[in-house]
């Protein structure tokens, strides 16, 4: 068994069962603990507040007027390589076929040139935002393992993907392997660390925004 | 199963109008390679050669590149355990050679650019050879009685 | 000239058969062609080639089909006649040589005795190792006790097919007669291989050619293959590539895609992870190879291709099943088990995390109560 075999083989296998568990784990835990009461009392209708909830998800993922001048340089980063990041992951045409042979269909893809445009921009990008966050003061206090590692597992997909396609540092399937390989750490450490913020963000941004609509303030 | 009539016939388009147009990528770099390998003969009059053979071709190719350099004046047969053709091209320099075994399968196609191509010019061995060769029927058959002889075999 | 044939110089030999200078250069030009030297690269070898002896062959076949033999014998340049007569001495090959029985066995042994440390071994099929080699057993012996004697004075090993190169058909899955590739079974011994099911023709005289002329072991990749025939993917020397540069692919093998000569890659093609010159030198004299037919790559020159699912599922597709790739309800349903048993981890944490806190709560109370009461 080479290492292609083995990466798309025995071990996406495990992280892929690693990465269900994982994920519904951390879901169902959050959603069972015990949340705080609300002790004011309710200014607005439960309807009003679930349509706040849905508010609250496009509202909170846009930048604050207020502050825009200030989070405008790392929001427009974090847009940029997460657009970036999809576009190469769900139009490349082996992506297609990876991911289509697991759900069963498959769709559309992109030309390899426009593929490769998107994949070195968004690997600079990557550099780009890892520099922002050593560099900036606050940012690198408030940075610890997790985010640092959950950069490098992503980066090195992106960097082995690129290789893979430009043919340099081995031959093609030693590329390949170690580039399917990173994709399985990547859903290993998936639901462990700050990866998993694609599962948190909307639902979080939601029960922010129906709270608040509830007790009366803007979501 | 569904009639006969359903079944979507499919008209193949010519081959000069689709497959030409696809597949014909490397064509412009082998035309600028061999404006090179001419410049070259003309400044150093270092010769050379594009093997056609190894180069990843689309099927219709060769025929387009064939007739994008059109025919010159020279054609050229040559018989040596199988044929060789060399045949200049309309551009002067460029001889496009195709060498085939005896039972005429090709074995190799490639594009001489060179004042002569090589395979014409007769090796300095050859030339030996052959004039031992004149000696020796000259002094067996023509000559008078009682001369040495000049070659020996 | 009452030499032997194998102290003659190649040169003396063509000239003694009457082989005029034009037809050796033709010749060499396209064996140039055909090592992928640089066209001008022919009249060097030329001289080389004229210089050299030819060296004695011995060709032994193991657990093989044949068709590796069937291959070389359709070598357009060289033609097999002429590579077994002007540029080697072929002196022993049961398939192919008049003599047979004991008098083979007795051409091999002189041979092998008359060029002890000079003769090259050629061999196709992989050999049995199982059961103390019975599976292959040619003159009462066994195929690994013929390998072992003619290797030990073989000057190089070329293993011609990816059974000897890697074990092939006999070594897939579950290999019931312990077949093993040559090159695992001579060691010390350089090894070539070339493999392919068939290899190319004109890959395998080549390679031999490449040995006479330069008088050793050419370039190897890493798995040993002689790099200039092993050196390109099918994907990068393909006349298809475009197409999956485009984004163009036949999705079956009558759609409008297919008709139209596009990639496919998704109809299996294993092109990008197999390495040979198919899509140069192609087959037949050059005519086609399977890609221009209009048939996915099945990867034949790369170690296990037996054993790696479908010919027709793509490369990029999950692998853990027993029987190649992945179905989507097999994916399903384990995603379904996984994410069941994530949730029910999930419960289980927070329903323990509540009874401790309900157990820490009750402490502390019953604490501060007996601290009001004191």
């Amino acid at each position: 068994m080479d290492l292609v075999d083995f990466a798309r083989g025995p071990a996406l296998k495990v992280a892929f069962v690693v990465f269900f568990i994982g994920v519904l784990w951390r879901l169902v835990n959050v959603i069972l603990l015990r949340h705080g009461r609300m002790l004011s009392e309710p200014r607005r209708s439960v309807g009003a507040a679930l349509l706040g909830g849905i508010k609250g998800m496009g509202s909170r993922s846009w930048p604050h007027p207020e502050f825009i001048k200030r989070t405008v340089t790392g929001e427009a980063l974090g847009y940029s390589y997460h657009i970036g990041l999809f576009i190469v992951i769900l139009f490349f045409a082996p992506h297609v076929i990876f991911f289509g042979s697991l759900v069963g269909m498959r769709w559309s893809t992109l030309p390899n040139s426009i593929i490769t445009i998107f994949s070195v921009i968004t690997l600079t990008l990557f550099v780009a935002v890892l520099s922002r966050r050593v560099g900036h003061p606050v940012l690198r206090h408030l940075s610890n393992f997790d985010d640092y590692f959950s950069w490098f597992v992503v980066a090195l997909v992106l960097i082995t993907g690129l290789m893979a396609t430009a043919h340099v540092g081995g031959p093609y399937q030693t590329i390949l392997g170690l580039h399917i390989l990173s994709f399985d750490l990547l859903l290993l450490w998936y639901p462990f660390g700050k990866l998993m913020h694609a599962f948190y963000i909307f639902p979080t941004r939601a029960i922010d925004g129906y709270l608040m609509t509830r007790k009366g303030a803007p979501s | 199963m569904s009639a006969l009539g359903d079944i979507p016939i499919h008209v193949e388009p010519s081959a000069e109008k689709s497959v030409g147009r696809e597949f014909g990528v490397g064509l412009g770099a082998i035309l600028s390679e061999l404006a090179t390998l001419l410049e070259a003969l003309r400044s150093t009059g270092e010769e050379g050669a594009i093997d056609l053979r190894s180069l990843p071709l689309g099927p219709n190719d060769l025929d387009r590149l064939r007739r994008l350099l059109g025919s010159g004046e020279v054609d050229i047969r040559i018989d040596a355990n199988g044929e060789s053709r060399i045949r200049e091209t309309a551009v002067s320099g460029l001889w496009w050679t195709e060498h085939r075994n005896a039972a005429g399968e090709p074995l190799a196609v490639l594009i001489e650019v060179a004042r002569v191509p090589n395979i014409l010019l007769t090796a300095d061995d050859d030339l030996a050879r052959g004039a031992v060769r004149l000696r020796t029927v000259a002094s067996a058959q023509f000559s008078a009685p009682g001369e040495t002889p000049h070659g020996t075999t | 000239m009452a030499r032997p044939d194998t102290e003659l110089t190649i040169g003396e030999l063509l000239d003694r058969n009457g082989v005029s200078r034009r037809s050796f250069i033709k010749y060499c030009t396209a064996m140039a062609s055909l090592l992928a030297l640089p066209p001008l690269a022919a009249r060097a070898m030329a001289a080389q080639l004229r210089a050299a002896r030819r060296p004695s062959v011995i060709y032994l076949s193991f657990q093989e089909c044949t068709g590796c033999l069937e291959s070389l014998t359709r070598s357009f340049a060289p033609t097999v006649e002429n590579l077994i007569f002007n540029v080697i001495s072929l002196d022993y090959d049961d398939t192919l040589m008049a003599a047979a029985g004991a008098q083979a066995e007795q051409a091999r042994a002189q041979a092998m005795e008359a060029n002890y440390g000079k003769y090259l071994l050629v061999v196709d099929g992989a050999v049995p190792t199982a059961d103390g080699g019975v599976y292959h057993c040619a003159a009462g012996r066994s195929g690994l006790d013929i390998l072992s004697e003619c290797a030990k004075g073989a000057a190089a090993i070329v293993a011609v097919g990816t059974c000897a190169s890697f074990g092939g058909l006999p070594f897939a899955d579950p290999n019931p007669t312990g077949a093993r590739a040559i090159s695992s079974l001579v060691p010390g011994k350089p090894v070539v291989n070339v493999s392919g099911c068939p290899p190319i023709p004109e890959v395998i005289a080549g390679t031999l050619l490449q040995y006479v002329t330069t008088g050793r072991v050419p370039d190897l990749d890493e798995h040993l293959r002689p790099t200039v025939f092993y050196g390109n993917s099918i994907h990068d020397r393909c006349y298809r590539r475009p197409f999956y540069d485009r984004g163009e692919f036949a999705k079956t093998f009558d759609d409008e895609g297919a008709r139209n000569g596009w990639c496919l890659y998704e109809l299996g093609c294993k092109g990008p992870t197999t390495y040979n010159a198919c899509a140069t030198l192609k087959w037949n004299n050059a005519v086609s190879f399977p890609i221009q037919s209009g048939h996915p790559c099945l990867g034949c020159a790369e170690p296990d291709f037996w054993d790696r699912g479908s010919f027709y599922s793509p490369i990029p597709t999950a692998r853990w099943g027993k029987a190649g790739e992945v179905s989507p309800a097999q994916a399903g349903t384990l995603a379904g088990v996984a994410a069941l048993a994530g949730a029910a981890i999930g419960a289980g944490s927070v329903v323990l995390a509540r009874k401790r806190i309900n157990r820490n709560k009750r402490t502390k109370s019953h604490d501060s109560e007996k601290g009001n009461e004191e």
